[in-house]
């Protein structure tokens, strides 16, 4: 008997086709912006978890200052740089590579030019652990030198290397020998080693992996770069360190390590948190979880509309057909077969609307994904998930059926004599 | 006892909130099985009234109403949409077909709502289009179909689940007199040869001389009653 239902249903609505197809483009609209912003939200879910899976791997930690990530961080409290003892950082069971970067501005001095002049003034000097250079490319991207220079290998001491723009404003070249004056009249003369080859832009997306490119001595051109343990010839204990990447021991548990190291660190005055790809992760989640559904309240609005529009094909549907009602009762047909009828035709709207609007809003998201891909430079995932789908289809369906409710209860209790009368 | 009963049924009808309309003022009418019943009277004499409550639509505001025995006023909603579903087919005068469904599933359409198998429906609705001639337009749609044809249609659609009783409003009310004499013939054939009731409200005399009995109605009352031979 259903079965003849939908087949009268499905009559109807094509024997109205121009107000049909109006009422489904109602519908069709609305679950269109739906599925390609819910569709759009989850593929940048999933993209952005996958860079950042990509940077940490499943056994690398970052310490960062205190309080400068997740919610805490609007409490203004925060600080940019942290104490930190390095050494025992690598002591700590589970830690199998540990690699800081440290940063002072310095007075540096070139070297001595032809004219017996030099070039001098204060610089960012930063110091890099020897593991970061060949440890973290992950996060670090391909560091390399022009040809001719090195990085910093164990055991380097009393050397450098420059920036590009730095290289060029001292006048230096790879074995010239530059000054560096630290606190307390603490000097050291260091000999470049290398001199930074300058990062392409293009391709620095692919190497430097989005969110981690700050982190990259590559792109700082002004900067003069020496071994981690030379800064505290210069500077003393490291009390300046801007961030710190930890590798775990294969096996260990990288968040247990994480809160191990945090405990111990802090209790040593080492203002620092650790951050896991699972908090980062998180934090990813919290944010575009709120803007998926930020946008999907936006998309709902458009879907209320088509419902309403349902809604009202509905009314005017079951005001043209009373007489068509009153018939159908006349021969036999009971409340609850006509309230049926106009739930699945209205649930029909519904649901070819919803088919519509799945295809269309899934083209959307794709195409969107192309542009944003484009844009950042990153293969965006299209997130067409059975589980959206489905609920998408089931929900238009319900959403047709939920607006012809009223007008189908109406329907169906129509007296036969006043509908049989109705002209 | 008749087959269907009116003891002094009278309708009053509210237009409004306080004019009331008395389109039955005490009607007795008793209609045995098997007769041709033609009511006549001019517009607004309760012919459709009187047939809605025989069709067991509407209830009278007073009086008694029954068939074969049972009053109509002590059903439910629910055995009235059963009784009217298998003892009463209605043929109407615009003979409102779906106009979206061929000629084969309109007749098919009062088999569905009783829970009908498929199967068995489509055969007997090829079988009751045979019998009103239209076996070869059974997969026309109503807009397809002449005025006189239509109406061969909604009567086979009121056989559809075997009645004992068929109403018809108007039935030659928008054919020529030919499709009107076709129609006239066909119900005449329903009672003579398969013993249906068969009542025929109509102001054509045509459709009264195929009558065994005419019962004329004036101002919600019955003014004549004549059995013809």
């Amino acid at each position: 008997m259903l079965k003849d239902f939908f087949m009268l249903a499905a009559r109807s609505i094509t024997h109205r086709k121009m107000r049909s197809w109006l009422t489904v483009i109602g519908v069709f609209i609305g679950i269109t912006a739906v599925v390609a912003l819910i569709s759009i939200g989850l593929g940048l879910d999933q993209t952005i978890k996958q860079q950042v899976a990509g940077v940490f791997g499943v056994d690398t930690f970052v310490l960062v200052p205190k309080g400068s990530f997740g919610p805490q961080r609007h409490t203004g409290t925060s600080a940019e740089e942290y104490a930190l003892d390095l050494q025992y950082l690598k002591s700590i069971p589970g830690v199998k590579v540990a690699a800081a970067v440290r940063q002072r501005t310095g007075f540096v001095q070139g070297p001595t030019k032809a004219d017996g002049t030099s070039t001098q003034g204060f610089l960012p000097v930063m110091g890099l652990s020897t593991e970061l250079m060949n440890e973290f490319e992950s996060f670090t991207g391909k560091l390399a030198v022009q040809p001719g220079g090195r990085l910093f290998v164990a055991g380097d001491v009393d050397v450098a290397v420059l920036g590009t723009d730095t290289a060029k404003r001292l006048g230096a070249k790879v074995g010239d020998s530059i000054l560096v004056a630290g606190d307390d009249k603490k000097e050291l003369t260091l000999t470049v080693v290398g001199i930074m080859k300058p990062s392409d832009e293009g391709t620095s997306s692919k190497t430097n992996r989005g969110f981690s490119a700050g982190m990259s001595p590559g792109q700082n051109k002004d900067t003069i770069y020496v071994p981690y343990d030379t800064m505290s010839l210069l500077w003393g204990k490291a009390n300046d360190v801007l961030v710190t990447l930890v590798r775990t021991q294969p096996g260990a548990d990288v968040n247990k390590v994480a809160d191990l190291v945090e405990k111990d660190l802090r209790a040593r005055g080492s203002e620092i948190s650790a951050i896991t790809y699972s908090d980062v992760s998180d934090a990813i989640g919290t944010m575009t979880s709120t803007v998926s559904a930020f946008l999907a309240g936006i998309a709902g609005i458009a879907l209320l509309v088509g419902g309403v529009g349902v809604m009202n094909t509905m009314f005017t549907s079951v005001l043209e057909r009373t007489k068509e009602i009153g018939v159908m009762k006349a021969v036999g047909a009971k409340n609850s077969h006509i309230l049926t009828i106009f739930l699945i035709e209205s649930g029909l709207m519904g649901l070819v609307g919803g088919v519509v609007g799945t295809l269309l809003g899934l083209g959307l998201s794709a195409v969107a994904s192309t542009f944003i891909g484009r844009f950042f430079g990153v293969h965006m995932a299209v997130v067409a998930s059975p589980s959206l789908i489905l609920i998408t289809l089931a929900g238009s369906f319900s959403l047709g059926a939920f607006a012809g409710l009223w007008p189908a209860w109406r329907a169906s209790r129509l007296p036969v004599v006043d509908a049989l009368r109705y002209e | 006892m008749s087959l269907l009963d009116l003891k002094d049924a009278t309708k009053d009808y509210k237009l409004g909130k306080t004019v009331i309309v008395r389109a039955l003022r005490g009607l007795d009418v008793h209609i045995e099985k098997g007769e041709i019943v033609a009511i006549m009277g001019p517009s607004g004499s309760g012919k459709s009234t009187l047939m809605h409550i025989l069709g067991c639509v509407d209830t009278p505001t007073a009086g008694e109403a029954s068939i074969e025995g049972t009053q109509i006023k002590s059903l439910s909603e629910r055995q009235l949409v059963a009784l009217r579903g298998r003892k009463i087919g209605f043929v109407f005068q615009t003979f409102n077909l779906m106009q979206t469904l061929s000629a084969q599933q309109n007749v098919e359409l009062p088999m569905i709502f009783q829970g009908i198998k498929k199967k068995e429906r489509a055969q007997r609705a090829l079988d009751l289009l045979t019998k009103v001639g239209l076996e070869r337009r059974a997969h026309h749609r109503p807009n397809e179909l002449s005025g006189g044809e239509r109406q061969r249609v909604a009567i086979a659609r009121a056989l559809a689940n075997d009645p004992d009783i068929l109403l018809a409003d108007e039935p030659t009310g928008n054919l020529d007199s030919e499709s009107g004499g076709t129609i006239l013939e066909l119900l005449k054939r329903m009672s003579t040869e398969y013993g249906k009731t068969v009542i025929i409200v109509t102001h054509d005399p045509d459709a009264a001389a195929i009558a065994t009995r005419t019962i004329r109605l004036h101002d919600g009352r019955v003014v004549e009653e004549v059995r013809n031979a």
